[in-house]
């Protein structure tokens, strides 16, 4: 529709409001993290003693490096650093198995249905709404059973287990939308299962492979109840460290220490949104728009 | 031995049944069109063919080798689709190599076999493009080059020209007749558009509701329909259709509006059970002509008066839309006889080629 339109001075003031209203929310969602930056920046005392909004006098950045490599959680006093390699190593593999099992997963419920396929697909969904804690006991015994309590792999088992539902969910939305004709053509072409998966399918993935990386990638880099319960004291994950840190005082409350380490701790999926975000939002409204 | 032998096929979805025992043969080499309105199970036959589908009852024979339970890729065919369900993620020349690779075919021999497929078709230039880059008319080439690359028994093709402008329709038509004269395989098409059945198939099988109506050449459809469904399903525009009395075994009347016409008839010795009873009288609209004078002595002509309702040049042609009595006919003729709308003229009935059908079973008689 192309038409000229001439704005009416009210026409005029309601977008102004719209503006107004939209910059005030976005800065009360802005708010936290800018005190945040502020106060990390400023010594204990000038926290103590000033305003939480005042811009630091002396900028320094001597809370982050005592919050990396010397705070003290618990009865260690390295900092956070340990406990964001341990992160790391228990988030990539999760992410990684978990988005392949979904793959997978997607792959046969969309594409080579069977009897009662629906089924168990919808069985599958449960698995988005059952509450973390519900699953916190029996979860413990299953891996007591394994052999893999209080162990990096028993964690990762369980991030996996519970973001399989929702990797499943995302690939099977985005496969039933692909042409069945495609999968038709490769099995006359004489592919089998997995070759139609690693040569047609997968290759069509990679928008929807982003989407499910950078939810698995969040939700299991923010978990903190499964970390606490089932990391077992080698393994803890930032989140747990950061609330050992928060909660650990010698003396007085070191706030600027505690809130560098609450962005360290949140830095890496700060930056996945930063960087990858657009994706994300591409990846999801891909299904909606996709042509021929 | 038939290239392909479908035996009593019966598939059902619950208790819908969607293939009613269907019985075709195929010789090597034909050119096999499935034929029917949306509904009729011709894509479930041609999926089953193919082994997309499996069938509830009877048998498949592809060269004389029970398939019925075979899987697809153990067929021996090849398949293009409506929507050419090409790999997006691959180039053209991947797209059509896909096949070999996964049969195993060693890479020389594969790009050798590439070459000779893309020359045939015209796709040099287009071999490193991907699918997305490609017009319709040129995916629709891949499609084709992708089946023949494998020189497969049997080629389905399932509505493969139903996506394309009229236009190029049509060029495409001729250059799949073409390949099928070049390379003499054997072919089985799905369409329901009846001028491609007609312009490219050996043998046309039209089918309704799951059941084959008539397995015969386009000619034998069009001149001897076997049932009144497959004489208003196959021609374009259809055929008219009248309510007729056979009066002897030269004459025939058709009363409408209190008035009695008399057309003459040339089958009468079909007829002769039926003389005093009522038909259903077929006649094709370009049977229905301006007055003719070259015809104008023959005993199987008539000249009636019929009044123009609608008149569609058609270039060639002018088709006329004509009220008589309480019947619409559509009638075909020359340009150059100029008709003006509800004003009565004369239009010439050619009975030579008139069919008949039983009122009661719509059966050709």
């Amino acid at each position: 529709m192309i038409y000229t339109q001439k704005t009416s001075p009210i026409q005029k003031l309601l977008r102004v409001a719209l503006y107004a209203v939209l910059i005030f929310m976005a800065a009360i969602y802005l708010l936290p993290l800018v005190v945040m930056i502020l106060n990390s920046l400023k010594d204990v005392e000038e926290i103590r003693s000033g305003n939480l909004l005042a811009l630091p006098q002396d900028p320094s950045l001597a809370a982050w490096s005592k919050a990396w490599s010397s705070a003290c959680t618990g009865s260690t006093c390295d900092g956070i650093a340990p406990f964001f390699f341990n992160s790391f190593k228990i988030v990539i593999p999760a992410v990684i198995i978990s988005t392949l099992l979904g793959a997978m997963n997607g792959y046969v419920l969309a594409m080579w249905r069977f009897k009662g396929s629906e089924l168990f697909f919808g069985l599958l969904l449960f698995g988005c709404f059952i509450p973390f804690q519900v699953v916190l006991i029996p979860m413990a015994m299953t891996l007591g059973w394994l052999g893999l309590a209080s162990s990096a792999s028993g964690l990762i088992l369980v991030h996996v287990i519970y973001g399989m539902a929702f990797t499943t969910l995302f690939f099977r939305n985005y496969y039933v939308g692909l042409p069945r004709e495609l999968i038709s053509a490769a099995k006359i072409d004489g592919a089998g299962f997995f070759l139609i998966f690693w040569r047609i399918v997968l290759p069509l993935s990679p928008p929807i492979i982003v989407v499910t990386v950078i939810w698995q990638f969040t939700q299991v880099w923010n978990d903190f109840l499964f970390g606490v319960v089932f990391s077992g004291v080698d393994n803890l994950p930032v989140t747990v460290a950061l609330n050992n840190l928060v909660n650990t005082s010698f003396g007085g409350k070191e706030y600027n220490v505690d809130m560098a380490a609450a962005l360290l701790a949140a830095l890496p999926t700060i930056l996945v949104y930063v960087f990858a975000g657009k994706y994300f939002v591409r990846g999801l409204s891909a299904g909606a728009v996709k042509g021929a | 031995m038939a290239a392909l032998t479908i035996e009593n096929v019966k598939k059902s979805y619950g208790s819908t049944q969607v293939l009613k025992g269907i019985n075709i043969d195929i010789e090597k080499g034909e050119f096999l069109v499935l034929i029917g309105p949306s509904g009729c199970g011709k894509s479930t036959m041609m999926n089953s063919i193919a082994g997309l589908e499996t069938i509830t009852e009877g048998r498949i024979l592809i060269g004389g080798e029970d398939v019925t339970h075979a899987n697809p890729k153990d067929r021996d065919i090849a398949m293009v689709f409506q929507s050419y369900a090409l790999y997006p993620n691959m180039t053209v020349r991947q797209n059509i190599s896909f096949g070999l690779e996964v049969r195993k075919m060693p890479k020389a021999e594969r790009e050798i076999q590439v070459d000779k497929v893309a020359k045939l078709l015209q796709l040099e230039l287009l071999l490193d493009r991907k699918p997305a880059q490609l017009s319709g008319g040129q995916r629709q080439r891949v499609a084709m080059g992708r089946a023949i690359a494998r020189e497969p028994k049997i080629y389905l093709f399932d509505e493969p020209l139903s996506n394309l402008d009229a236009k190029l329709r049509v060029e495409m038509r001729a250059e799949i007749k073409k390949l099928h004269q070049r390379l003499g395989t054997t072919i089985v098409y799905v369409t329901h558009d009846q001028v491609e059945a007609m312009t490219l198939a050996d043998r046309i099988a039209v089918m309704r509701d799951g059941t084959l109506q008539q397995l015969a050449t386009p000619q034998e459809i069009y001149d001897r329909p076997v049932n009144v469904f497959v004489a208003g399903f196959m021609g374009s525009p259809p055929m008219n259709f009248i309510t007729a009395k056979i009066e002897s075994e030269t004459l025939l009347s058709i009363e409408t509006k209190g008035e009695t016409y008399h057309l003459p008839i040339t089958q009468g010795k079909a007829l002769a059970s039926y003389i005093g009873k009522e038909v259903t009288l077929g006649i094709r609209p370009e049977m229905i002509t301006e007055p003719l004078a070259h015809k104008a002595a023959l005993d199987y002509v008539k000249v009636l008066n019929l009044t123009p309702l609608l008149t569609e040049a058609m270039g060639a042609d002018t088709m006329v839309l004509t009220q008589f009595g309480d019947m619409e006919l559509k009638c075909r003729v020359n340009p150059s006889y100029l008709v003006e709308v509800n004003k009565p003229c004369e239009f010439m009935f050619d009975m030579s080629k008139a069919v008949f059908f039983d009122p009661e079973t719509e059966e050709l008689i």
